[in-house]
């Protein structure tokens, strides 16, 4: 029997199967889970194939942080997860504490990013996970795009012997890579090349970005887009570079327009190659329930504001 | 286990940590004397009676583990390590000195023999849960100790993890509350009441014991038939006292962190320890 493409599963299933297939070659392995097992996917693809390295701690993240930091420093690598705002901004002091300045090896992955959490609503909108986590010492930040890339993500995170954050959007996205693509944190990935415009992208938006950078090409406009899948550390070299080239950035992310991908890239420029930049994001405000759509058009990421932006160039 | 118990030398040997555990402190100018002191007796009785280690080999995989939830109490700590041969007693006067390995509060990067990074309280009995479901996971027989503060049992994440290991039959879980019955803003009875303290951690589904912090054969009972429990992990609530030994900070809630700006706060603080007669294991200007 043929197995399901990659990119025709939701990114939770792919997670699942993959910390599976780690696990299978790999005992150190192990999945904490705070009553979101479901949710993120492990429950039943990781739990029933590994039940005695699946531990769920019930609502109590924080707990399971310092339970994983306990399993990390003997030598586990365990994966913990659960809605971005409870991975990271509820938990802060402890991932701060017992994870990275412990130099604990553990893996925090927060699901349903930004607005993709749509009927939660504002309580579960969380557009600062990428500033907050990107603000602590001792912790990679990375926001994978579509099923290949969670993969190789997820791969690398395990053989990372340090603490690592990741975004993983759950359901199905877009295709953007293919099994032949290369997790490399110090490397964006420049998905298309022009003189016109640099536009930067992560995680969820990324698939906007390249529909706009599509039709912005129809239009005569060249844009240069990279995506960076690690938002830390940050490929200062291939920004700069295209900034060089065209002398105008937008950023575009599923976050806060503050502290995020974008405050990176204004951190950078700022100091290495003054230009002007563009941040598409949301604007200091909280979330709401609405749809993804209703979401994009009122903060200003859909395709359309893309290329507005880019245009202004 | 590593050395029999000699009640003249185990009193001769309170004393002297006490008298190292208040010149280091007040040495670096200031501290956390009485948590400190209060855990004496309880600290020599793990390092020399109970727990497996080898101090040659701090991280060997069969060790017995100590996670101090309460990280303030690390120079306690710290002078049981150097004592059973982890570091060098002379490196004890380096406490909270520029580029020490010896900081304030417990750092497992910093210091051989520290199992955990504490001092953020409430998070250690989480790790200390991770400790022992790698245990189970991995089909080791070691004890995971962990001792958590009065004060720090305010703390929410402490009942979070209370949950997890009464629900997970945590019997490889040996904890212990130093109840001293001080916290910083004053008597814990008078900032937030712990009590009924034995009957919450029943509740939360632990075999709860209760002992004199400062006695030696009770100390010991309890310890190693909380460590003989099966079916579930064990609380054992030590009744303490702040900063025990020195006369002018026990019982106070000024002992918690002590300041020692001079010479005369200096002489305030050693002058009242109840025994004195010790040689200090590093040379002093």
């Amino acid at each position: 029997m043929a197995e399901t493409p990659l990119h025709e599963l939701e990114l939770r299933k792919v997670y699942a199967q993959t910390l599976v297939e780690l696990a299978d070659g790999n005992p150190e392995i192990v999945v904490v889970e705070a009553d979101l097992g479901k949710a993120s996917g492990t429950i039943p693809t990781f739990s029933e194939a590994h039940p005695e390295r699946f531990i769920d701690v019930g609502v109590a993240e924080a707990n399971m942080i310092g339970i994983g930091a306990g399993l990390a420093v003997d030598g586990f690598v365990p994966f913990c997860a659960s809605f971005t705002p409870f991975a990271t901004r509820r938990v802060y002091d402890a991932i701060t504490i017992s994870v990275a300045y412990a130099d604990a090896n553990v893996k925090i992955v927060g699901t349903a990013p930004g607005i993709t959490t749509g009927p939660n609503g504002g309580t579960h909108m969380c557009f600062q996970d990428l500033a907050i986590m990107r603000a602590m010492p001792n912790m990679c930040v990375f926001a994978p795009c579509d099923a290949y890339e969670l993969a190789a993500c997820v791969r690398w995170m395990a053989d990372w012997d340090h603490p690592a954050y990741m975004q993983m959007i759950r359901m199905v996205q877009p295709q953007v890579f293919d099994e032949s693509y290369l997790f490399d944190p110090q490397r964006a990935v420049h998905l298309r090349r022009g003189g016109d415009v640099t536009l930067v992208s992560t995680g969820w938006m990324t698939p906007f970005a390249i529909e706009a950078a599509e039709q912005l090409a129809a239009e005569g406009v060249a844009v240069d887009h990279l995506h960076y899948v690690s938002v830390k550390p940050l490929d200062e070299e291939s920004l700069v570079e295209s900034a060089r080239r065209t002398g105008y950035v937008v950023t575009v992310e599923n976050q806060s327009v503050i502290g995020g991908l974008g405050g990176a890239v204004c951190e950078v420029l700022s100091e290495k190659l003054p230009t002007r930049v563009t941040r598409l994001g949301v604007h200091d405000q909280f979330g709401e329930v609405a749809t993804e759509e209703y979401l994009l058009n009122k903060h200003g990421l859909s395709v359309e504001h893309i290329k507005q932006a880019c245009r202004e160039g | 286990m590593a050395e029999d118990f000699d009640r003249e030398e185990f009193d001769r040997l309170a004393g002297e940590f006490r008298y190292v555990i208040t010149d280091m402190i007040c040495r670096s100018g200031s501290g956390h004397l009485g948590g400190s002191l209060s855990l004496v007796e309880i600290i020599i009785t793990l390092y020399r009676r109970v727990m497996n280690l080898d101090p040659a080999n701090p991280k060997w995989e069969g060790r017995d583990r100590l996670v101090l939830s309460k990280g303030h109490a690390g120079p306690v700590l710290y002078v049981a390590l150097a004592y059973q041969g982890f570091f060098p007693r002379a490196e004890l006067k380096t406490l909270n000195a520029d580029g020490t390995r010896l900081p304030s509060h417990a750092d497992r990067l910093q210091t051989p023999g520290i199992d955990m990074t504490a001092g953020s309280l409430g998070q250690g009995l989480s790790a200390a849960c991770g400790f022992a479901m790698a245990g189970r996971i991995r089909r080791r027989e070691h004890t995971v100790f962990c001792i958590i503060g009065d004060g720090e049992s305010d703390e929410g994440m402490i009942w979070e993890a209370a949950m997890f290991a009464g629900h997970n039959s945590l019997d490889n879980l040996v904890a212990i509350t130093d109840y001293n019955r001080l916290q910083i803003d004053g008597f814990t009875d008078e900032v937030v009441t712990l009590e009924p303290l034995a009957d919450k951690w029943r509740a939360f589904n632990w075999e709860v014991m209760e002992m004199d912090g400062h006695d030696w054969d009770d100390i010991y009972a309890t310890i190693t038939a909380a460590q003989a429990v099966r079916g579930r992990p064990t609380m054992i609530i030590a009744h303490t006292t702040k900063a025990r030994g020195c006369t002018v900070a026990e019982n106070l809630p000024e002992s918690h962190n002590i300041k020692v700006p001079d010479e005369a706060a200096f002489e305030k603080y050693i002058c009242a320890l109840t025994c004195r007669d010790y040689e200090l294991p590093y040379e002093v200007d």
